[in-house]
């Protein structure tokens, strides 16, 4: 359609023979994006003019440093919290989508419906942020970790299975058919033969969930779902700056720690 | 050497390999740290207000408020939606702005190891504040609302976009760039040739997946007063507004699902070049 | 014994795989099947262990009828027979012992099968079909690191530890070497002499074939065309079976 108003140049060669050059989309494209952008700006009312009062935004940030170092025993038990939560509902969401995924795979179970509705659930699952989940989840059950556990697992299990029913479609289907000629059934035929070629992706892809999740716990704490995110709202409001720069160094030395630990340990699976 | 006694057999199966210890540590020390973890669960039961509430939602869901839907002003919820979705765009375009240039210089292949890792750490530093941090630092400069959220946002993207850009500038293949040497381009015309071509459909990529997260939490800026829907969500929540809230929700699940449509068909040009 | 009754078998797209077939097949036979690709070489295999169906006719193997099996029972009658693959059909990332002793799994119960809990007897059995077919100092390797002859070998291994009394094979040497080729076809031999198991394979190899087996069926569109001693073999007989038509 679109060469149908620009009409495409044609060149001739040196043989005699006609090749048509299409003329360029790109330009088009990024009319469109400059558009959108605009349209953007117009609807934040987005304010330039406060681009120049960016020292304040310095200003503010230097104000947590030095932090408050005598704090950090205030920190210490919520950031453990915070692990915890991310841990039990990252492993929780890993074991869980196992089975989901199975189910879901086309080449293990050939019943459509069934991949069919809990693909629906996986996309359900990751389409809600999981800020709002959390928000739900602590007027459901109340304020507290366990609402955050929930939000971190729904994510977690959602993510996991995506990731896991697509490699495991495309794994060479060559030993489990080798196991059915064996004998073995379908479940276990998995287990021998799909598993193992599927493991490496599976445990990478559940480590860097839990290294999402852990970064993510610290925002949960916002809106009531426990964690760091709790003091962190708490000492701001109070505009404890000082407390808020430890709280957010104990948080950086935290995930530091986790995605080395996390990368070595990939490093050994690949 | 075929078929012979079965000394041999039972030589090779003590030969095995005795990984079992290995594996049995492993396996206790991960069940330790899931037993430590389980502490933060206090289960209190879904208390009968909980379980209302969670009726409340469901029918809300499928109950809208349609006043809300067929508002076409600005407190209504396609505009509240399309602010949303401003925000994330702009926030991934700011984030996108000041990722770049740090990414190049966070690149063991062009600049020194010493200035690439300080810039990593720096990066490492931008990603752990979590974005609502950002929010509460910039309203005090641009005032309460979405231009708040934007800056947030950028901040927020800034971490994800610098890695994957980094990885795609190490992946560089500096083989067409020694090509274009030999054949005596010049330097600008080996980036626009050269480099660009590669990276410019990594960067595209990664911009639509980075816009993707940053519209969920775009969402939930609005719990700070930076704008969108993030505060009406929450306001009908607290009033026990539960068609309104399902109204938002299932906007939201509109919006986002086609969002996520929409990049993922343009990823898939954009991967098939 | 296998036996096939006036057996066919038509795809659902309608392409006719077999027509007609009958045959029998003595407990200690080393039987060759030739034919051009899509002749119906490995539909012909496949039906023998039920991983083809058949559309009529019916298939013994001692005395059972393969074509009225199913779930349970076509597994647990699937034990008695083994296969080798073309492509070996190994788990890459496992341990070659491993990869023999699936062919224990069946007796196993789920738990153990997730976890891996083969007993001591698993792993002697398994060691000695390992011995039997030379690879035994293979036994910890990843199955990934052997040579393509010596996957094969494994891959006999795991269908000697079945203790089948028949042993199908779906182009068992085409992936390989003419020199490791001719070793594996030496095993097969072997195996069919000492253990006296039934060799049912498919080859495109001719001379192999001859060479190797007793008894050759040749296969042509779905039908057979030739079926008798490997000697009575005639260059005429060859021409037709192989023969592209018009």
């Amino acid at each position: 359609m679109y060469d149908k108003i620009f009409k495409p140049k044609k060149i001739e060669l040196l043989t005699g023979e006609v090749v048509e050059e299409k003329v360029s989309r790109t330009w088009i494209y990024w009319i469109i994006i400059i558009i959108i952008i605009g349209l953007s700006v117009l609807l934040t009312n987005f304010d330039f003019s406060a681009l120049s009062r960016s020292g304040l935004f310095l200003q503010k940030l230097a104000s947590m440093l030095p932090p408050n170092w005598s704090y950090f025993d205030k920190v210490l038990p919520p950031l453990l919290d915070t692990i915890k939560m991310s841990f039990f509902a990252s492993l929780l969401g890993a074991l869980l989508a196992v089975p989901f995924a199975i189910l879901t795979a086309n080449n293990i179970v050939k019943n459509r419906l069934v991949n069919g509705i809990i693909r629906f659930i996986f996309m359900l699952a990751r389409t809600l942020p999981t800020l709002v989940l959390a928000l739900i989840a602590t007027y459901i059950f109340g304020l507290g970790t366990f609402a955050g556990v929930v939000a971190i697992f729904i994510f977690t299990f959602s993510f996991i299975g995506k990731q896991l029913f697509e490699v495991i479609e495309t794994v060479d289907m060559g030993p489990f058919e080798a196991a059915e000629a064996l004998g073995v059934s379908p479940l276990k035929a998995f287990f021998i033969a799909v598993f193992p070629q599927v493991l490496p992706t599976y445990l990478s892809t559940a480590l860097y969930a839990f290294e999402g999740n852990v970064r993510y716990a610290a925002i949960l704490g916002y809106v009531g779902a426990g964690g760091i995110g709790n003091i962190l709202n708490d000492r701001v409001n109070f505009r404890d700056f000082a407390s808020v720069g430890m709280i957010l160094v104990s948080i950086l030395v935290t995930v530091m720690i986790i995605d080395s630990v996390s990368a070595l340990i990939r490093k050994k699976i690949a | 050497m075929r078929g012979k006694m079965n000394s041999q057999i039972i030589e090779e199966y003590n030969r095995r390999p005795k990984k079992w210890f290995y594996y049995l540590l492993i396996f206790i020390i991960l069940l330790a740290i899931s037993i430590w973890s389980t502490s933060v669960v206090h289960y209190h039961g879904v208390s009968e207000h909980g379980a209302l509430i969670a009726k409340n939602i469901f029918t809300g869901i499928f109950h809208p408020d349609s006043s809300l839907i067929f508002n076409f002003t600005e407190t209504g919820l396609a505009y509240l939606l399309l602010q949303t979705f401003a925000i994330g765009i702009l926030g991934t375009l700011v984030g996108a702005i000041i990722a770049v240039p740090l990414s190049f210089l966070a690149a063991t292949n062009l600049v020194p190891n010493w200035l690439a890792y300080l810039i990593r750490f720096v990066l490492m530093a931008i990603r752990t504040i979590p974005s609502f941090i950002y929010a509460l630092l910039f309203i005090p400069v641009v005032g309460l609302g979405s231009s708040a959220g934007v800056m947030a946002l950028g901040f927020e993207s800034i971490g994800m976009i610098a890695k994957l850009f980094i990885e795609a500038i190490e992946d560089l293949d500096m083989g067409v760039i020694e090509a274009m040497d030999a054949a005596g381009a010049t330097t600008f015309q080996k980036i626009r040739f050269g480099v660009l071509p590669q990276l410019l459909p990594d960067l595209y990529s990664i911009l639509l997946y980075r816009l993707d997260m940053n519209l969920r939490d775009a969402a939930i800026l609005g719990l700070v007063g930076a704008g969108g829907i993030g505060a009406p969500l929450s306001f009908a929540m607290s009033g026990y507004k539960w068609s309104s809230v399902g109204a938002i929700l299932l906007g939201l699940l509109v919006l986002i699902i086609f969002v996520e449509l929409i990049s993922s068909r343009i990823r898939k040009k954009l991967a098939k070049g | 014994m296998i036996k096939f009754e006036n057996v066919s078998k038509v795809y659902p797209n309608g392409t006719k795989g077999l027509t007609d077939v009958n045959l029998q097949i003595d407990q200690g036979e080393f039987v060759a099947i030739i034919g051009t690709s899509g002749a119906g070489k490995s539909t012909l295999i496949r039906c023998v262990n039920g991983l083809n169906d058949v559309t009529s006719g019916r298939l013994f193997v001692n005395d059972t009828d393969v074509s009225k099996l199913k779930g349970k029972d076509l597994r647990k009658f699937r034990r008695h027979v083994g296969m080798i693959f073309q492509s070996y059909n190994l788990v890459p990332r496992v341990t070659v012992l491993k990869n023999v002793m699936f062919a224990r799994v069946p007796d196993m119960n789920l738990f153990k099968v997730i976890f891996g809990l083969f007993s001591k007897e698993d792993k002697l059995v398994a060691l000695d079909s390992l011995n039997k077919v030379g690879i035994l100092d293979k036994a910890y390797i990843r199955a990934d690191q052997l040579s393509g002859g010596q996957q094969q070998r494994v891959s006999l291994a795991r269908a000697l530890t079945q203790e089948s009394e028949i042993l199908l094979a779906d182009e068992p040497v085409s992936a390989l070497d003419p020199v490791t080729a001719k070793e594996v076809m030496d095993d097969f031999k072997r195996i069919n002499e000492e253990l006296n198991k039934t060799i049912l394979l498919n080859i495109h190899h001719v001379e192999l074939a001859l060479e190797y087996a007793s008894r050759i069926i040749a296969v042509k569109k779905g039908k057979i065309v030739y079926d008798g001693p490997s000697q009575e073999v005639t260059k005429e007989i060859l021409d037709e079976v192989y023969r592209k038509e018009g």
